[in-house]
């Protein structure tokens, strides 16, 4: 598979300028200004696969705002160089931009007060789509996301769940060959959020989309993506493939033990006791130690005795959690 | 046209709050009358202002209305530039294949200025019926220029405004002291003012190129050539080049840096 997006040591500074305190600083402020110079991305480099669902994630201010904002050619990188689907995405912006597709979660593309067909009409001109194809189109989102008792109602009357499904929808008219999804599933109930993964997932295979989804929520990268870009400092930190991440931290099992009366102690060699509540107890296997079932139950048996207990593995935020620790971000 | 769409959408959105639009509108057009009525009462007291007897001020108030009101109806996205840009709408407009500027006019509207407007065409017609012109096809072709020229040079002002809104991302009210102030100042004649005033408003802001010296050229007089007072109305339009030239470096500013 050829790359889709290249990015290379891309850099991006910011100047900020010092408030300067109080009525008086900030009328001096009008006059002498300070600047402080943030790197908000240092030397990030990555390419993305076409066809690739790649999660890009990162703790907030990390810079993912703006390496999207830079993907999409409203930034402007400070140095380095970037090739997005044949295009410089910040040159020839109107001819790269009808390539791609953006979702911002909490931003609509959308009009408040007209139904939700007359936006996606007006994006069919603003795009320039041919009657066929955006019949066809529509049809197909219509039918994997049931929009048509949608259509038309203004999009204020919609609810949270409904409205992203039509920005999802709005994003897709053209058929981009990229799409960008910034926090999609922020704020959605249960239902929905599995609806429109499935939907991400059906779009990435119809159509070989290239998703770039960033994300807060750790079940969309282990539902979605194949592949994680973690930045944090402005500097990529990991890129690679999820599972293998995932591995590396599956060793660390939670094990929930039931015992048959109330022990005041708990002590188990190669196992850490988390919490410890009446009969009920929580434990971690120490990283030195490799979880066998077999092997903890007949530990526990020697000085307990046990009426059940469950193996849970790590969850995949506490993975992040763990990753963000170890990186200090 | 795509422009037509987005003027289709306006209306549409606006039709969703109808009466607020209609009672908007009325305001607005009693608010213009209430100016004119002090232009009015100025008027039974003087006379004349300066060379202009009232029906010249009539006409001027009916030009000026009638200019700002169009430029705020049609205009409005240069003119809360701020909130497109506070609000990330500024983002959206990037990624968008049409060229920003048309995106821009596209973006907000407000039909409730179509009241104001109303009262300015109104008056305009009846100053024109009432000043005894004797009328030309150049004089006709000056008329019509006074408020093409008008048009542009507030949409010129508003595009410098939204371009240093990027820079503050507010609302600049410093702009509005040419706007505004250059539209009351317009009801009479250009010359009676200070000569530092004067000048600021026909060479920096040349708001006297659609209404002083226009009309010098439609009533007579004027100490200059006909053709200077004719022409001027082109020479005023000159000023939209360096406001969109400045809007568009800001612009590109705003992609180096962001907010």
């Amino acid at each position: 598979m050829p790359s889709i997006i290249e990015f290379q040591s891309i850099c991006k500074n910011f100047k900020i300028s010092l408030k300067n305190k109080g009525v008086w600083g900030s009328f001096l402020g009008l006059f002498k200004r300070k600047y402080k110079t943030i790197e908000a991305l240092q030397n990030v480099s990555f390419s993305i696969e076409e066809g690739d669902i790649v999660g890009y994630i990162g703790p907030n201010g990390a810079g993912k705002s703006t390496t999207i904002k830079i993907m999409c050619g409203i930034l402007t990188p400070t140095s380095g160089t970037c090739q997005i689907a044949g295009f410089v995405p910040w040159k020839d912006r109107k001819k790269y931009v009808q390539h791609i597709g953006v979702v911002f979660g909490q931003r609509s593309q959308l009009w408040w007060d007209v139904p939700v067909i007359e936006s996606f009409e007006l994006l069919k001109d603003i795009y320039k789509i041919e009657e066929s194809a955006y019949k066809e189109t529509l049809q197909l989102l219509d039918k994997t996301l049931n929009l048509s008792p949608l259509f038309h109602v203004p999009l204020r009357q919609l609810s949270l769940g409904q409205k992203m499904k039509c920005e999802l929808a709005g994003a897709l008219l053209h058929k981009p060959k990229i799409l960008f999804l910034d926090e999609p599933t922020i704020g959605l109930d249960a239902v929905t959020k599995l609806a429109v993964r499935d939907f991400i997932k059906y779009i990435n295979k119809e159509w070989k989309t290239t998703i770039i989804l960033t994300t807060h929520d750790m079940n969309d990268i282990d539902a979605l993506t194949n592949k994680i870009i973690l930045i944090g400092k402005g500097k990529v930190l990991y890129n690679g493939s999820f599972s293998v991440l995932k591995n590396k931290y599956a060793r660390t099992k939670t094990i929930t033990v039931e015992f048959a009366k109330e022990y005041k102690t708990i002590q188990i060699e190669g196992y850490r006791v988390l919490e410890h509540n009446k009969n009920v107890a929580t434990l971690q296997n120490e990283p030195t130690t490799e979880f066998h079932t077999q092997h903890f139950i007949e530990e526990v048996c020697k000085k307990y005795e046990i009426v059940d207990f469950s193996v849970s593995s790590i969850s995949v935020d506490e993975i992040l959690a763990q990753l963000y620790k170890e990186y200090e971000l | 046209m795509l422009y037509q769409k987005y003027v289709k959408m306006h209306i549409k959105s606006s039709m969703q709050y109808r009466l607020n639009t209609v009672f908007l509108s009325f305001s607005q057009a009693v608010v213009a009358v209430s100016e004119l009525l002090a232009v009015y009462v100025l008027f039974q007291t003087f006379t004349t202002v300066g060379t202009w007897t009232f029906y010249d001020s009539l006409l001027m108030f009916g030009v000026v209305t009638t200019v700002f009101s169009f430029c705020e109806c049609f205009f409005r996205g240069y003119d809360s530039f701020a909130e497109i840009v506070q609000s990330g709408e500024l983002d959206r407009l990037f990624i968008r294949p049409v060229n920003i500027h048309y995106q821009i006019l596209g973006a907000k509207m407000e039909f409730s200025k179509l009241g104001k407007f109303f009262v300015g065409v109104v008056v305009s017609i009846i100053a024109v019926c009432k000043l005894s012109i004797t009328w030309s096809i150049w004089k006709v072709l000056v008329l019509l220029g006074m408020f093409v020229c008008g048009v542009v040079v507030i949409l010129s002002l508003m595009i410098l405004g939204a371009g240093m809104s990027i820079y503050t991302i507010e609302n600049l009210e410093f702009i509005n002291i040419f706007t505004a102030g250059s539209k009351d100042l317009a009801y009479y004649p250009i010359n009676i003012y200070q000569k530092w005033l004067s000048r600021l408003f026909t060479y920096v802001i040349p708001v006297a190129c659609f209404n002083y010296l226009p009309l010098t050229y439609l009533v007579g007089g004027g100490t200059l050539l006909p053709w200077v007072y004719a022409l001027s109305p082109c020479f005023g339009m000159l000023i939209m080049i360096p406001c969109v030239l400045f809007f568009n470096f800001s612009l590109k500013k705003y992609q180096g840096t962001g907010t």
